[in-house]
């Protein structure tokens, strides 16, 4: 077994546009937030956000156009945290800057 | 997937075709291979042995379809703690890449059992955030020292 040990900075080096993420947790338990977060501060583009029930992990990517698409069963954050903004702003109106491929 | 509309909405995913086996016909169904799949679990070792505690979601399928994991972890464990009891190795090292010893790492979301209600005043900063198309501001200040 190899040593991965690594900081937030180098495991978020790892991302490159038009990568396809499958972000872990559901609604708002247990979502990778702050790594979503460190993101957020590179200039990455197209990316591809998946998962059955994608929360504010997904929603942080959405919320910054960084992500073009995501593929999922169910978005939301649910409960008193509601529906997912980011996913709402980026998917909503006459020209959506994000794709939703539901039931996919 | 029969008598879903999903077969005839979504081609690029579902298609139809006759079983090898038999004069069936059977919905196939497209898998989608992310680069990364990216997990915060409660316990992981050097190494990118995890435990999940608590519902584990669709988590461990994901390390599974995914080409690496990238794993944030509330705290590093000895691998020990996965020799004790190997059942409970929601993620195997071989599917791990990276391994972030991220306390917190999911805030302003729920951990369970670590932090069990969301940080309401930093999730409503995020909604705001959202709004003002600030998310990078909102992102520095939650990530002070933590990169």
């Amino acid at each position: 077994m190899r040593e991965k040990l690594m900081s937030l900075a180098q495991a978020a080096d790892l991302i490159k546009d038009g990568m396809l993420l499958g972000i872990g947790g559901n609604g708002m338990h247990r979502n990778p937030v702050l790594f979503s977060l460190a993101l957020t501060r590179k200039p990455l583009k197209e990316l591809k956000v998946c998962g059955a029930a994608p929360g504010i992990g997904a929603d942080i990517l959405l919320a910054t156009f960084q992500a073009d698409t995501a593929y999922f069963g169910f978005f939301g954050l649910e409960n008193e945290a509601g529906l997912a903004p980011g996913m709402r702003k980026a998917m909503e109106g006459p020209e959506p800057k994000a794709r939703a491929m539901e039931g996919s | 997937m029969w008598g879903s509309d999903l077969v005839a909405q979504r081609p690029e995913f579902f298609q139809v075709v006759k079983s090898p086996f038999d004069d069936t016909e059977v919905v196939c169904v497209k898998a989608l291979v992310p680069d990364y799949a990216i997990v915060h679990v409660q316990e992981a070792d050097i190494y990118g042995n995890c435990r999940i505690l608590g519902p584990s979601y669709q988590d461990a399928l994901l390390a599974r379809a995914a080409r690496k994991t990238i794993v944030t972890t509330e705290r590093i464990v000895g691998t020990y703690r996965m020799q004790e009891e190997p059942k409970l190795t929601a993620i195997p090292h071989m599917l791990v890449e990276a391994v972030v010893e991220l306390p917190g790492g999911a805030r302003p979301g729920i951990c369970y059992p670590e932090y069990q209600t969301v940080t309401w005043d930093d999730h409503k900063a995020y909604q705001k955030a959202v709004k003002a198309g600030e998310v990078p501001q909102f992102a520095a200040k939650m990530l002070e020292g933590r990169l």
